[in-house]
């Protein structure tokens, strides 16, 4: 019966005679040439039986054995094999999740290289996006501890005549701008250094700053035992001198006694009620352990001297423009009333949180989108190697999609297999941040804000899971649906070359967005790098990086001096004379260079104060004096520092209260006050006579009233400009008194020896003898308190260049990886190329030049994402531009050179294909 | 092609008698050019092709299923075709055979060589093309 005729059985059974085993592939192949052969004949008008009879005489004619060598090499019908084992592992031909799952993690343990570099990869990139997210969460996005803290502002002078922009505020502008609506209330503080002493222990520092009464007020937080000060009672002038303490501060020194409330604590020995403990995780403005309440009047100072910081809280419904336009107007308006004291200042507002974090806000900005773009990199090199994967399996895929497997079961095995890996690779991820964050939190070298709260919680695994979802989809999906968009075309036309092509272009695609990001990651860390040097290199002025610094205070008890209401017989010559005699006990001791002291170390501003040189015209009104900074430095300041006199001699024993006033001036002084002139010999008058309860100049009358034609002093040398302005800013002309004859109780020792050490001992030697009850401070070499100026941008620095270096290799493998591939899969046209006469070099050169056209389009964008992210870039650099030549080139040429070395090996490899293996190579 | 030209004119000089083999061993050597030159023109599958061979050939040539069969793989092991299974509308699913790049190229040789062999045939052995 021709209805009986099954070609299939008919061919099994004749396989069976032959003793032979052919694949399914194969034996499909045979079947269906049969059922055409028999479907022909019908057509033919042939019998049924006569049909049967013709398609069989054509089996019976066939010698199987010749087939059964080229059906089992061949490779489609090898993976075909392989493809229906998987299957039938499986139970049956169709997938289910959880045994794709397993098949996956089976196939992984098969080839361990590819998974764990793929994991690693992934863990990395997850691990990293997760750390710095924890970091940017907590210490960023989280909103500070206050009492609606969007409100809060601080207050700062600017001056861009003298390039300032954020200048500590004059107390009397404060008192102005504090009274403008837009503010709720505002409250303003400086810092003094503050002894705390008391019998029978140890004297000590504690960080401290004087501040209105208000000021808890202003943020809208309590002590968390007393009162505090008392709300709406006076800010100013009172003889009530109360003081509210730190946690910290109630712990370590007063053994957490909550009967501290009530009772007094010497403060620079004067005696100060405790009326309030703060909340532990209290520090505000930062690490402040003691509050006290202002008892001068801040409308009573002057405008001339900025040395307080503020903080506003907004009105209701007051946006912070609105603000800032308000106190810019008053500012102007300001400035015309005051124009000697306010010329050119105005003010600016800084959202609390964003003063808070300074550099920190945009540097972990820029870092969260370095990682970000890592993340990304990592994440298309993981797509890129599947992508290669799975299209060296196209023939698998093809041979199950002939074999009847449905594309949802493709797509479910190779969604299994993305899930595998973005699962592990996110484990991993989780693992290395857990282990990361207390070594980062412990281990930064910089003190950053709110780090310490720093913890993994489930925003944070939240991002994590965000991350595999997106992986998984991007490995799994992307490759399954490239490939079976290819397999199902039904255009022959279309063909194999045009799948290929498609998933080169796309490779092609994966490759240049990891060498753009990877250019926009190098880019930014050459940036932080020239920035750094541009820091390391600004000069200072000084040389003594091995000088040590250390701070003393003198108390009144300290000098044998009245504790309140003293003159300058009585407090301040005793000052200056006990200064110089412990700086005399310094350099008595062996070992020691040179020895002085100064009341601003370089890169601090000094008193800003008007002055007059004898013989030029003086303005009709005292406001239009000139103004210069104001610091005092005892003899031997400048050679312990290393810094050079040009000309005129140092400070003596000499220069004390009864001799003539001697002042050394800076080069940037005597360039735009004397030029022509030799300056030496010029006469200076000025009219500061006494800085508050920290200095005051002994040639001043003893009533301390300034007198009209001012203090005169005669200028005994020129020294080089030391930098006496915050990084980044021009020199300002400066005069220097002697601290013999203009004394402050708080001064910096700089000490050069030849050993940090032995200038240590020798400082606490001469403390412990001259003033036994002064404690000494933690001593630094200038290196270090240099170093510490550029350390949060050296931080970021490191790692930009490690994520930039990662990113360059990860880039580098991408490029190899498309290349390696590439070259493979055009083996056969690079060996018609060779055999047509192309020269083995050609066909190299034509690889590294197509990796080169595609090195180049990463480049252009990666340049664009630098442009893109330059408003947060700009704020993390100094010294140099975001299109710094040297920085893009740079970098550019790092990773051009890098892309280049990676595609040699696949170039090579074109170079020595062999023109008839390489015919014959499939 | 020089040594099958040396071999069919060693076979032909040993005796009158004409050796069928050296026939079957040119009709061997052919297969490839016939498949080359079939799936060059059009993608068939395999049963098509031994159709078109045979009858194009006026029937002189002829293939077996499996030897069919062994110089598709062949073919397509040495890259010179290609095959792939197709699902057309209302038509059963077959394996559809392509030439490639490197199969073009071969075809060239290939038809250059049989050119001369042939030339050679009708010059010396006076054989005429049919």
């Amino acid at each position: 019966m021709a209805s009986a005729f099954n070609p299939r059985d008919e061919v099994r059974r004749h396989i069976a005679n032959s003793g032979i085993e052919l694949p399914d592939a194969t034996i499909d192949e045979l079947v269906a040439y049969l059922e055409d052969l028999h479907a022909n004949a019908i057509e033919e008008g042939a019998s049924p039986g006569e049909a049967r009879r013709r398609a069989l005489k054509a089996l019976e004619e066939s010698a199987f054995t010749s087939l059964q060598r080229h059906a089992v090499t061949h490779p489609d019908r090898q993976r075909a094999a392989r493809a229906d084992l998987m299957a039938a592992t499986s139970g049956r031909r169709s997938l289910n999740v959880m045994s794709a799952i397993r098949l996956a993690v089976r196939q992984f343990r098969q080839h361990p290289t590819f998974a764990i570099v793929t994991v690693l990869v992934l863990g990395l990139g997850t691990g990293a996006a997760t750390t710095v997210f924890t970091v940017v969460d907590s210490v960023v996005l989280r909103p500070l501890p206050y009492a609606e803290p969007d409100r809060l502002v601080t207050l700062w002078d600017t001056n861009a005549e003298k390039g300032l922009t954020h200048d500590p505020i004059s107390p009397v502008n404060f008192m102005d701008y504090r009274a403008l609506p837009v503010f709720s209330d505002a409250a303003a503080w400086w810092r003094p250094g503050i002894n705390l002493t008391e019998t029978g222990r140890d004297p000590m520092r504690v960080n401290t700053i004087e501040v209105g009464g208000n000021v808890f007020e202003v943020l809208g937080v309590k002590p968390q035992i007393g009162a505090g000060f008392p709300a709406g009672g006076p800010m100013f002038v009172t003889n009530e001198l109360i003081c509210v303490i730190s946690d910290r501060l109630w712990r370590s020194r007063f053994s957490a006694d909550p009967s501290i409330i009530g009772k007094t604590i010497s403060l620079n020995d004067t005696p100060y009620l405790v009326v309030g403990v703060m909340a532990p995780k209290f520090h505000f403005p930062d690490d402040v352990d003691v509050w006290q309440r202002v008892r001068w009047d801040l409308t009573q100072h002057s405008r001339a001297a900025h040395f307080m910081e503020a903080v506003a809280r907004l009105s209701p419904g007051t946006t912070l423009e609105q603000a800032q336009s308000a106190v810019e107007a008053l500012g102007t308006r300001l400035a015309e009333e005051n124009p000697r004291t306010n010329k050119g200042y105005n003010a600016r507002l800084i959202p609390l949180l964003d003063e808070e974090l300074g550099y920190y806000r945009p540097a972990l900005m820029v870092l969260f989108g370095a990682v970000a773009l890592l993340l990304i990199i990592g994440v298309l090199n993981v797509a890129t190697l599947l992508l290669t994967r799975a299209l060296s399996r196209e023939k698998e895929i093809a041979v199950r999609v002939a074999l009847g497997a449905a594309p949802r079961q493709l797509i479910t095995q190779l969604m299994a297999e993305s899930l595998v890996l973005s699962v592990t690779g996110a484990a991993v991820g989780i693992a290395a941040t857990l282990a990361a964050l207390p070594l980062i939190v412990a281990f930064t070298p910089v003190d950053i804000p709110r780090l310490s709260e720093a913890a993994v919680d489930m925003r944070a695994l939240g991002l994590c899971l965000s991350v595999v979802g997106v992986t998984t989809v991007i490995f799994g999906l992307v490759p399954a649906l490239l490939l079976l968009r290819s397999q199902f075309t039904t255009d022959l036309k279309a063909g194999e070359r045009g799948s290929s092509k498609g998933a080169r272009r796309t490779y092609s695609v994966l490759v240049a967005a990891e060498v753009a990001m990877a250019c926009a990651l190098l880019v930014s860390s050459a940036l932080l790098v020239r920035t750094v040097g541009s820091m390391m290199n600004t000069p200072t002025g000084v040389d003594a990086d091995d000088v040590t610094i250390s701070t003393v205070q003198l108390s009144p008890s300290a000098v044998g001096a009245p504790a309140r209401g003293g003159t300058i017989e009585t407090v301040w010559v005793p000052v200056a004379n006990v200064h110089s005699r412990i700086l005399d006990e310094i350099r008595a001791q062996a070992g020691i260079i040179a020895a002085g002291e100064s009341n601003f170390l370089p890169f601090s501003v000094g008193w800003r104060n008007p002055f007059l040189i004898d013989g030029q015209p003086r303005p009709a009104r005292q406001e239009d004096l000139p103004q210069a900074q104001m610091h005092s430095a005892s003899e031997g300041y400048f050679a312990a520092m290393g810094a050079t006199l040009a000309r005129g001699r140092d400070f003596s024993e000499f220069d004390h209260k009864d001799s003539v006033a001697a002042v050394i001036v800076n080069e940037s002084f005597a360039q735009r006050y004397l030029a022509g002139v030799d300056p030496v010999g010029q006469i200076i008058r000025t009219w500061s006579t006494n800085i508050g309860p920290l200095g005051a100049n002994l040639k001043s009358p003893p009533n301390y009233r300034p007198i009209p034609e001012g203090l005169p002093a005669e200028i005994v040398g020129v020294v080089k400009d030391i930098n006496n302005v915050p990084l980044g800013q021009t020199v300002e002309p400066a005069i220097y008194f002697s601290t013999r004859q203009f004394p402050f109780s708080e001064v910096f020792i700089a000490v050069r020896a030849a050993d940090p050490s032995i200038a240590q001992t020798a400082i606490r030697n001469a403390l412990r003898k001259v003033v036994p009850n002064v404690p000494m401070s933690a001593t630094q070499t200038w290196g270090e308190r240099f170093a510490a100026k550029t350390a949060e941008a050296r931080l970021l620095m490191t790692i930009l260049l490690f994520f930039g270096g990662l990113a360059a290799l990860l880039a580098a493998l991408g490029v190899y990886g498309l290349f390696s591939w590439s070259v493979a899969l055009r083996t056969r046209e690079l060996a018609i190329r060779l055999t047509l006469g192309a020269k083995p070099s050609s066909v190299g050169a034509l690889v590294i030049g197509q990796s080169a056209v595609l090195v180049v389009t990463g480049l252009a964008v990666g340049l664009v994402i630098v442009r893109l992210a330059e408003s947060a870039l700009t704020r993390v650099i100094y010294g140099v531009s975001t299109t710094d030549a040297t920085a893009l080139v740079t970098a550019s040429a790092l990773l051009l050179a890098a892309a280049i070395i990676a595609c040699v090996p696949p170039a090579l490899r074109a170079m020595r294909v062999d023109p008839v293996e390489g015919l014959r190579a499939e | 092609m020089t040594k099958l030209l040396l071999d069919l004119s060693r076979r032909s000089a040993k005796g009158a008698e004409a050796d069928r083999s050296a026939i079957d061993a040119a009709k061997k050597g052919s297969a490839d050019l016939f498949i080359l030159a079939l799936v060059d023109e059009q993608d068939h599958h395999g049963y098509e092709i031994g159709r078109q061979i045979e009858r194009r050939s006026g029937g002189a040539i002829t293939f077996t299923m499996a030897s069919l069969y062994a110089t598709l793989y062949r073919l397509e092991e040495r890259a010179l075709i290609k095959g792939r299974w197709v699902e057309k509308a209302g038509q059963r699913r077959r394996r559809y055979y392509r030439i490639t790049e490197s199969g073009r190229a071969m075809l060239a040789t290939q038809r250059q060589d049989w050119g001369r062999f042939i030339a050679a045939l009708t010059e010396i052995a006076g054989v005429k093309p049919a």
